[in-house]
């Protein structure tokens, strides 16, 4: 039901869905075609009361709240407010700064993250990430999507060439660079690098897909392709996007959450944040009035 | 949830395949790999300390025969170095102390104002691509190695020296003074331009707007602000002269005296390091002059150290300065 | 007024920041100029016949026959010189010729006495044939020419004596003939001088030449052969013609340096022609050849570096130089990776940076104390290893002191990885080494690269932590990694101070500087080129 919430808004919105429904079908029909068209509701991520500091300061505070499986979630905020900061905490990412500090619970699928004994590797490498500026290694492109896969120990050729297509497809960037694969990554146009570095992340088969605001760095061009592409994966993958924009959010997203100063204000279906919004802070928010 | 997986690779994850917790063998294992690996790292990166605490037992574990049979009250004062005397060797460093600060200071004299001169040309005078032009002849002046240094002192500077300014000698303590300044000068020049430049402006602009010229602006606000790390580059510098061995060994004439008058360049002086490397080849492993020049070489030691410590302060102070303004 | 003070002020010190920089400039010039433009004559030269000789000889390069045609087409050549001087010497020096009277009344003695002759013929031979040489010997040493073909006369008359017939004595004989003819263009008066710039003459035809080809070849490798260079025989041609003379130009005043013509001083003499043959026919007689002697860099040489080039010096400098490389480039690399990869500041690694600060203001002397004291004496030893100095000790030694600058270059280079690269790993599901590995590494391969070539050049310079642990400056070519070997640093120390035959031959002297510093200066352009084109990928993305 969410979903077509979500279609009806953006239908609503005047933005040519028509499009963008016969694209998906081009992109990701062939590998999409046993996918279940229902939706889940159960939760893939839940935070209970969590919060995380920067040494004495403080990066988001007592957040609780659910992620659904399968759902394109959107998380929108001033700057500062520490959304990007939850999203790089669901995958420990934020592990790399120094002097940071956890209170609090982060579940995926059911397990806390930041347990002593949660595996890492396994974490990451089914929560994938896309960060706000495209980060290609400066490799080939097939060396770029192949990366996760070999680090899970896939070497022959023949098969790593089959996922590196498949993700790449799924990205809607195969027949960009299908001609040259071992061109350098670097090479590539800013939208299609990001669209690689989604594909890198899809090559490692994830649950989840976190995006930090994946379209910050990127031309108009380039961002609808990037929402298109989202809007293709949405029922396959379980989105958690960060953003600025708040049209992007709406364009995009089923359930939307509003971070303000490291909490969590409202939390609810992206229509209900954009048209009805509980709170007056959410509202003076989304009608421009703050921010 | 847990819904069906393709067995086409490549198709999306439909649920969490892999475990999120460790076994329990994965976790003895990670955690053994982890700690046990950074300790080998660990232990490898203290090779440094290592190095520097067997350099510091070794010099002092040579020495110590020595600064116990003789008074070191006499080895620090007296100027008599005649260490292969058959009655009665003396081993009085003063003069091989005097002739290392000697030398040291001379260079210092020259090469300080000419590097600081230089670090303010190329951070607040020159184009991007005069500098990019300068800035290799100072690495290239920095890289050749100080033995081409001295051999040039030896074949060329001090015949010339000889011949046009009328010395007794061409290799003297001005000969040695004039090529540590130039090995000194590369060091002096990127540090202080690094601090010079580190002022930021925002500094020179609020001069410049209140109508200060150029020269002003440099000697009341920017060289004020730089100082710290300026000190600190001629401190490496002078680090950088006191050590030196080759170039002094062959230049400076070994000579075991103090100038008299203390000003006149144009005598031979006997430094630290040149006693050291020259003496050595000479001598029994044992003996007691084997012994004195480890004994110099604690000196020497002791002395880069000091310095070394007194660099770090500038260079902290620099730092800190910078980060407050 | 005073902002006119001020604007001239500020002038004047934007012209007198300038000056140091010019002043830099100009000291790389003048050292580098003069060494290089004399260190090339190691390379590239005229090379005469006596130095294809000499490679032929000591080196074996080159083609035997060709070059065994070439020398005796130049020996024909001064054939002529050598004739005349033995000429000249015969009317001149009259100790050589009384020492060969000497030496022919000895040897007729020797031949009586083999001789089975009764003692009264033996007596009478013997005292006339002492009668015979005293009156040569008067001849020799007289200076009146009357005398002189009085005495020889009387000496000749012998010669149709029978009993001297078929003996050695003939060539009393000889011997006066050639005095009274060679006596006749003498001038007698000026002899002794003649004698003593014969010396001169013959030292100086010694030196250009070589030995005669009669003479048996010299002990050392210096004196076996004439001027090898064109330049050289240049130089002799001119101390051949001209005589250094002090001279009392006018009464009371200092005396003045003049150069005399040696042509007008044996004018009048046998030797007068041998000028104008020598001058006009140096080039037939010594055949210089433009020569690219590339060799230079891989030949031994003789003692001194008199001859040959400087290949096993090179070799020990890459040996000594690739061996430190190797334990300190691991080392540094880890180092450096430790130091990085922990983001948490504590106290172990303040004390590690300390120490890294502390080493890299060691001089370089007292890593030469500290080589010999630890691993020559000590740690050796430990291994069974005799406690001598050797090319492992020296290398080890070396490692320790570019470990510092190994550990900053290398430091640097991983801290300029974006951290975006090793984000986007670790989201990837890699594990922290996997990460360093496959992408951090990779992406500051070129800065490490650039440290670790930094660390070889000043490796490869440095003299003083070798003094004692690996240089030695004369030696064979080291077989093992326990001997010592030569290197460029200690040679060109050797050849600047300590070895005087080295001062003769300032090509070699220079050569060696110069290898050296080339190859430094040649890493180090190396490590600019890496570096800059590191920089310019990185602003790229």
């Amino acid at each position: 039901m969410l979903s077509s919430t979500g279609r009806a808004l953006k239908d609503s919105d005047g933005k040519p869905g028509s499009i963008q429904g016969s694209k998906e079908e081009r992109v990701s029909g062939s590998i999409m075609a046993t996918r279940s068209t229902e939706k889940h509701h159960s939760s893939v991520i839940k935070a209970e009361h969590f919060s995380f500091y920067y040494g004495s300061k403080m990066g988001v505070k007592d957040i609780t709240m659910e992620i659904y499986a399968r759902t394109v979630t959107a998380i929108i905020g001033p700057s500062g407010c520490g959304k990007s900061t939850f999203l790089r905490s669901i995958n420990r990412i934020n592990d790399l700064i120094p002097n940071t500090r956890v209170e609090g619970r982060m579940l995926v699928n059911g397990q806390d993250v930041y347990d002593k004994r949660v595996h890492l590797v396994n974490l990451r490498q089914q929560v994938g990430m896309v960060f706000q500026k495209p980060n290609p290694f400066p490799k080939s492109v097939f060396d770029n999507t192949a990366y996760g896969p070999r680090l899970q120990g896939i070497n022959r050729r023949g098969d790593l060439q089959r996922i590196v297509e498949e993700s790449l497809r799924a990205a809607a960037l195969w027949d960009e660079v299908k001609d040259d694969l071992k061109k350098s990554a670097l090479a590539l146009s800013g939208g299609q690098q990001q669209r690689l570095c989604i594909a890198r992340a899809l090559a490692t088969k994830p649950n989840v897909l976190l995006m930090d605001e994946p379209c910050s760095a990127l031309d108009p061009i380039a961002t609808g392709k990037i929402e298109d592409l989202i809007d293709a994966l949405r029922n396959d993958y379980t989105i958690v996007i960060v953003t600025h924009n708040m049209q992007q959010a709406a364009r995009v997203s089923e359930r939307t959450a509003f971070f303000c100063l490291g909490e969590l204000i409202e939390y609810d279906s992206t229509v209900k944040i954009f048209r009805n919004p509980g709170k007056k802070q959410t509202e003076d928010y989304v009608t421009g009035r703050f921010g | 949830m847990n819904g069906h997986r393709s067995e086409q690779i490549g198709a999306p994850a439909t649920g969490f395949q892999q475990p999120l917790v460790l076994t329990y063998g994965q976790d003895v294992k990670g955690y053994l790999f982890k700690h046990v690996g950074r300790l080998a790292l660990l232990a490898l990166t203290c090779t440094s300390v290592m190095a520097v605490l067997l350099i510091f037992l070794f010099v002092i574990l040579e020495a110590f025969p020595f600064l116990g049979k003789f008074s070191i009250v006499e080895f620090l004062t007296s100027t008599a170095w005649y260490p292969q005397a058959h009655q009665k060797p003396e081993f009085g460093a003063l003069a091989l102390v005097a002739g290392s600060v000697y030398v040291t200071a001379a260079s210092l004299f020259f090469s300080a104002p000419i590097g600081v001169l230089a670090a303010i040309f190329l951070s607040d005078i020159v184009s991007f691509e005069v500098r990019n032009v300068v800035k290799p002849v100072i690495e290239v002046l920095a890289a050749i190695p100080s033995v081409a240094y001295g051999f040039f002192a030896v074949l060329v500077l001090a015949p010339w020296l000889q011949k046009h300014l009328g010395f007794a000698t061409g290799t003297n303590a001005l000969n040695a003074a004039l090529l540590l300044s130039i090995m000194a000068l590369p060091t002096i020049i990127s540090v202080a331009e690094d601090s010079i430049s580190a002022t930021g402006r925002e500094l020179r602009e609020a001069s410049y707007a209140l109508g200060a010229t150029r020269v002003e602006t440099m000697f009341k606000v920017v060289i004020p602000a730089a100082h710290s790390g300026i000190i600190a580059g001629v401190v490496l510098g002078m680090m950088r002269a006191i050590g030196e061995t080759m170039v002094v060994w062959m230049a400076s004439g070994n000579a075991s005296q103090i100038p008299h008058p203390w000003w006149d360049l144009s005598q031979s002086v006997r430094t630290m390091t040149a006693t050291i490397a020259g003496d050595m080849g000479e001598t029994a492993k044992g003996s007691d002059h084997y012994r004195a020049l480890f004994a110099i070489g604690l000196l020497l030691l002791v002395m880069t150290f000091l310095l070394n410590i007194m660099s770090e302060y500038f260079l902290t102070r620099a730092k800190k300065s910078l980060g407050r303004s | 007024m005073k902002v006119i003070r001020r604007t001239i002020l500020d002038k004047a010190f934007t012209a007198i920041t300038a000056l140091p920089v010019v002043l830099l400039v100009a000291a790389l010039l003048v050292i580098l100029t003069p060494m290089l433009w004399r260190g090339a004559g190691a390379v590239l030269f005229e090379g005469t016949v006596e130095w294809r000789k000499m490679q032929l000889a000591e080196f074996g390069h080159g083609d035997e026959a060709g070059i065994r045609a070439e020398a005796d087409q130049a020996q024909a050549a001064r054939a002529a010189v050598y004739e005349m001087i033995d000429k000249f010497k015969s009317g001149v020096d009259a100790e050589q010729l009384t020492d060969r009277a000497k030496e022919i009344y000895r040897g007729f003695g020797k031949e009586l006495q083999r001789k089975d002759m009764p003692r009264e013929q033996y007596t009478m031979l013997r005292s006339l044939s002492r009668e015979i040489r005293d009156k040569l010997e008067t001849a020799f040493s007289s200076s009146d020419i009357g005398q002189i073909r009085e005495l020889t006369n009387d000496v000749l008359q012998y010669e149709t004596d029978d009993r001297f017939k078929g003996t050695i004595a003939r060539e009393f004989f000889q011997l006066a003939r050639e005095y009274r003819k060679a006596a006749a263009t003498v001038n007698l008066n000026k002899r002794s001088e003649y004698a003593r710039d014969l010396a001169e003459l013959e030292q100086i035809i010694r030196e250009m030449f070589g030995p005669r080809p009669t003479e048996e070849s010299p002990a050392l490798a210096q004196f076996r052969y004439g001027a090898t260079r064109w330049d050289q025989a240049q130089d002799l041609l001119f101390r051949l013609l001209w005589k250094e003379e002090w001279v009392e130009k006018q009464p009371g005043q200092p005396l003045v340096k003049i150069a005399a013509s040696r042509k007008e001083q044996f004018a009048e003499t046998e030797l007068k022609g041998m000028f104008d043959l020598v001058e006009n026919n140096l080039g037939r007689m010594l055949n210089p050849k433009w020569t690219f002697y590339w060799r230079y860099f891989t030949d031994d040489s003789t003692p001194g570096h008199y001859f040959g080039g400087i290949g096993p010096e090179i070799l020990g400098t890459l040996i000594l130089t690739i061996l430190s490389m190797a334990f300190v480039v691991p080392l540094g690399l880890i180092s450096a990776a430790y130091l990085t990869e922990r983001t948490h500041e504590g106290p172990v690694i303040r004390i590690i940076r300390m120490c890294i600060n502390t080493l890299a203001g060691v001089p370089s002397i007292v890593f030469g104390l500290f080589g010999m004291a630890f691993f020559v004496l000590f740690f050796l030893p430990l291994f069974g290893a005799p406690s001598k100095p050797c090319i492992l000790a020296g290398s080890l030694t070396l490692a320790v002191l570019t470990l510092p600058v190994m550990i900053r270059s290398s430091e640097e280079a991983i801290r300029t990885v974006p951290q975006t690269y090793k984000e986007a790993s670790l989201a990837l599901g890699a594990s922290k080494f996997r990460t360093f590995v496959t992408v951090t590494l990779p992406v500051a391969l070129p800065g490490i690269l650039t440290g670790v070539i930094l660390s070889l050049s000043r490796v490869a310079g440095e003299t003083a932590p070798i003094l004692f642990t690996a240089g030695i400056a004369v030696g064979p070519v080291p077989k093992s990694l326990l001997q010592t070997t030569r290197t460029l640093s200690y040679g060109s120390w050797d050849m600047a101070v300590a070895d005087k035959l080295a001062a003769l031959v300032p090509h070699n002297q220079y050569g060696m500087v110069v290898t050296l510093v080339l190859l430094i200066l040649c890493l180090n352009a190396l490590a600019i080129v890496i570096r800059s084109r590191v920089l310019k990928r990185l602003k790229g993305h």
